[in-house]
C-alpha cells in the first residue's frame, strides 16, 4: 500500500467515525443492549451479566436510559490526584474514564496521529477563532461556539499539539478523564460545589468514608453546546419516561392542561 | 387503685382483634380494606400464599429479635418459591446516629421521570395498565404567559402559570396543581419547570398519627415505615398525608418474576399484598447498608442528594448551609426531611 493510499484510508476512517457519531447523537432507542447514563450517545454502557442473575445495569425499555447499577463501580478507575484539597481525600473516589467514550470510533487514536501531526494540519500560529472545515458534527459553527459567548475558542481548552489532551492555564496537559481540572479554571463556584458533592452526580455509598463514583463535567454537559438556549437548561434535552397510567374512567388528561381556561 | 391498674392493662394489652371488635362503632369505611383482604372469594396467588403464621404474627415493632428472624425467614421462603429465585428479606435496624435527610435541586430537575421508573424497578411496585403504582410523581409547572393586553384587562395573566393573578375584580389565578401527565417529545421544556414529590419522611408524620393499628411508625433514623402485615387497608394515612405520598394496592400487585428485585427489606421493598398501603422509604434496603437510594443514583442531572442530617459534613447539611432551601407545606408543622433547593 502506498503512502497515499494509507493516508486516504485514514482520512476516510476519520470521516466514517465522524458520521457515526452524528447518528449516535440522534439515536432514540436502545440498540444491541446499549444504554446511556446521562448523555445520550456519549455515555454508553453495554449491558452484561456481572454475576449469575445480576446485570451491570438495568435499562429503561422506552428510552434506553440506565435505571439501576448492579455494581456502581463497574468500569471505573481511581479519580487520581487533584491539585485542590477536596473532601474525598478521605474517601475512595472513582470515575469512569471518558477517553473510551470519545475514542469509541477511534477519533482520538487515529486523528491525533494522522491528522493533527503538525504536518497535514499545521499547528495553528495563534488562538484566533476561524471557521473549521472538519468536526462540524461536534461544532456546527466554530465562529459561534455555544460556550463562552464568543470569548473562548478550541485551543483555550484543547492542547494545540497533543490533541488527545486538554490544557490548563500553564499549558500543561490534562487528561480527558479529568475534565473538572479544565472546567474549574473558569467555573470556580460550580467546581467548589462539585467538590463538596452538592453539584453533579455521584453513586455508590452515601456514608462518610464510603466509596463513591463521581460523574465528571463532560458526563453530563456537552462542552461544545452548554449555553442554555431554548431548552432553559445546561443539560441536553432527553425523551422523558412515559406518563403515569390515567386513573380508571379517565380518557385523557385535558383537565390539567391550560388550567385557567376551565378551572379558574 | 386496682381499678386504675386494670384500665392501664387494658390500654397496653389491647390486641388488633380487640380493636376490630370495637371498631364497629368507628367507621365502616376504615374496615373495608381488612374485610376485602380476609373475605375475598377468589384470592389471587400472592394473597392466598400469605400463611396463617403471617396473618397472626405480632406487630413488627413489638417482635423480639428471634421473632423478627422467624418472620423474615418465613417470607424469604415464600418469596423465593413464588418468584423462582433466591430472595433476601433484610431486617437491618435503624443506623445509630443517623437521621436521613433528602435534598432535591428543582433548578436542575429536567422532568425526565427516570427517578419514577428507577424507583419502580428497585422497590417492586405493581406495574402494568391494570394497577400501576409509582411512589414518585413529577409535576410539571407552567410558567405564566404575560402580555400587555392581558395586563390591561386582568391585571395579571389569568389562564396559565403558578404566578398569582387576579385583581380587585377577579379571583387570584393561583394554579398549584401542576400537571402529572405531561408528555412532550423532549424535556426540559422552555416554558416549564418540574417538581418531583415523594414521601417526605416527616418528623411529625400525620400518617402515623392517624393509623388505627399503629402499623406505620417512625423509626429512629427518621424513616417512616410500614409493617404491611399489620396494615388493615383502612387508608386513613392516605387521607392524612398532605404530600400524596401513599398508594394503595386495590388489587393483586402485578410484579413479573423476572423483574422482581430480590434484595429486599421487611419494612421496605418486599413484595406487597392486595389491600395494603405502601410508599417511599428512602430505599431502606439500601440506605441502611450505606448505599444511596435508587432515585439519587439514577437522576441523570444529579438533582437528588441524600445524607445524614446529624453529620455537618454530609451532602444534605452542606446544601442546607449554602443553598436556598424550602420545604413543602411547612405551615402544616409536619417537619418534612425532604428539602427543595436552588443554586
Ligand atoms: S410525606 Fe406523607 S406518608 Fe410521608 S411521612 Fe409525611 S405524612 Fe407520612
Ligand atoms: S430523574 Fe432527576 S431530572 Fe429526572 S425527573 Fe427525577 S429528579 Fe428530575
Amino acid at each position: 500500500m502506498s503512502n497515499f493510499q494509507l493516508f486516504g484510508s485514514i482520512i476516510s476512517t476519520c470521516l466514517l467515525g465522524a458520521a457515526s457519531i452524528a447518528s449516535a447523537a440522534g439515536e432514540t432507542v436502545q440498540q444491541d443492549n446499549t444504554c446511556f447514563e446521562s448523555r445520550m450517545g456519549l455515555s454508553q454502557v453495554q449491558q452484561r451479566e456481572i454475576q449469575p442473575g445480576v446485570m451491570n445495569v438495568k435499562c429503561s425499555p422506552t428510552t434506553g436510559g440506565v435505571l439501576f447499577w448492579g455494581d456502581p463501580f463497574d468500569g471505573t478507575i481511581p479519580m487520581g490526584d487533584m491539585s485542590v484539597e477536596a473532601d474525598y481525600s478521605h474517601e475512595e473516589a472513582v470515575v469512569k474514564p471518558r477517553e473510551p467514550q470519545i475514542d469509541r470510533n477511534k477519533l482520538l487514536t487515529i486523528c491525533s496521529m494522522a491528522c493533527h501531526n503538525g504536518e497535514y494540519v499545521p499547528y495553528p500560529e495563534n488562538k484566533l477563532a476561524r471557521p473549521l472545515k472538519m468536526h462540524k458534527d461536534i461544532v456546527p459553527n466554530s465562529m459561534q461556539l455555544k460556550h463562552g459567548k464568543g470569548a473562548i475558542w478550541c485551543l483555550d481548552c484543547h492542547h494545540a499539539a497533543t490533541r488527545t489532551k486538554l490544557i490548563d492555564h500553564y499549558g500543561n496537559e490534562i487528561s480527558f478523564n479529568q475534565p473538572q481540572k479544565l472546567c474549574g479554571k473558569c467555573h470556580g463556584q460550580v467546581y467548589r460545589s462539585w467538590r463538596n458533592g452538592i453539584h453533579g452526580k455521584r453513586i455508590g455509598m452515601w456514608q462518610k468514608g464510603g466509596k463513591k463514583r463521581w460523574w465528571t463535567c463532560t458526563e453530563c454537559h456537552n462542552p461544545h453546546d452548554v449555553e442554555q438556549g431554548n431548552r432553559n437548561s445546561g443539560f441536553a434535552q432527553l425523551i422523558p419516561e412515559p406518563a403515569p397510567v390515567l386513573p380508571k374512567g379517565m380518557s385523557n388528561a385535558d383537565h390539567e392542561r391550560g388550567h385557567g381556561e376551565q378551572a379558574h | 387503685m386496682s381499678k386504675q391498674k386494670t384500665k392501664e392493662k387494658d390500654a397496653n394489652g389491647a390486641t388488633r382483634r380487640d380493636f376490630l371488635r370495637k371498631a364497629g362503632t368507628y367507621t365502616a369505611a376504615s374496615l373495608s380494606g381488612a374485610a376485602m383482604l380476609l373475605s375475598d372469594p377468589k384470592p389471587a396467588k400472592a394473597t392466598a400464599n400469605v400463611s396463617w403464621a403471617e396473618h397472626f404474627q405480632k406487630n413488627y415493632r413489638l417482635m423480639t429479635d428471634e421473632e423478627k428472624q422467624e418472620a423474615v425467614e418465613r417470607l424469604e421462603k415464600r418469596y423465593s418459591e413464588e418468584f423462582g429465585k433466591k430472595v433476601k428479606v433484610g431486617s437491618e435496624p435503624a443506623l445509630e446516629g443517623v437521621l436521613f435527610g433528602y435534598a432535591l435541586n428543582i433548578q436542575k430537575c429536567i422532568g425526565c421521570r427516570r427517578c419514577v421508573k428507577a424507583c419502580v424497578a428497585e422497590n417492586n411496585q405493581s406495574r402494568g395498565e391494570k394497577q400501576q403504582i409509582e411512589w414518585i410523581r413529577v409535576l410539571r409547572m407552567e410558567k405564566g404567559k404575560f402580555s400587555a393586553e392581558d395586563r390591561d384587562v386582568h391585571g395579571y395573566p389569568e389562564d396559565y402559570g403558578i404566578q398569582v393573578g387576579g385583581n380587585a375584580y377577579k379571583p387570584a389565578g393561583v394554579v398549584l396543581e401542576g400537571q402529572h401527565y405531561y408528555e412532550p417529545d423532549q424535556v426540559p421544556e422552555k416554558d416549564a419547570f418540574y417538581l418531583p414529590m415523594q414521601c417526605m419522611q416527616c418528623e411529625k408524620p400525620p400518617c402515623v398519627k392517624v393509623c388505627p393499628v399503629r402499623t406505620t411508625y417512625r423509626d429512629p433514623d427518621g424513616i417512616v415505615v410500614i409493617d404491611y402485615n399489620w396494615c388493615i387497608g383502612c387508608r386513613m394515612c392516605i387521607g392524612a398525608c398532605p404530600y400524596w405520598a401513599r398508594r394503595f394496592n386495590w388489587g393483586e400487585p402485578d410484579l413479573p418474576a423476572e423483574e422482581m428485585n430480590p434484595d429486599t427489606h421487611y419494612l421496605g421493598n418486599r413484595p406487597r399484598m392486595k389491600g395494603v398501603v405502601e410508599k417511599c422509604t428512602f430505599c431502606v434496603q439500601r440506605t441502611r447498608k450505606g448505599r444511596w437510594t435508587g432515585c439519587v443514583e439514577v437522576c441523570p442531572v444529579g438533582a437528588r442528594k441524600l445524607g445524614n442530617l446529624l453529620d455537618p459534613e454530609s451532602d444534605v447539611r452542606k446544601v442546607l448551609a449554602s443553598k436556598k432551601v424550602f420545604r413543602l407545606r411547612a405551615d402544616l408543622n409536619t417537619y418534612p426531611k425532604f428539602f427543595y433547593f436552588m443554586d
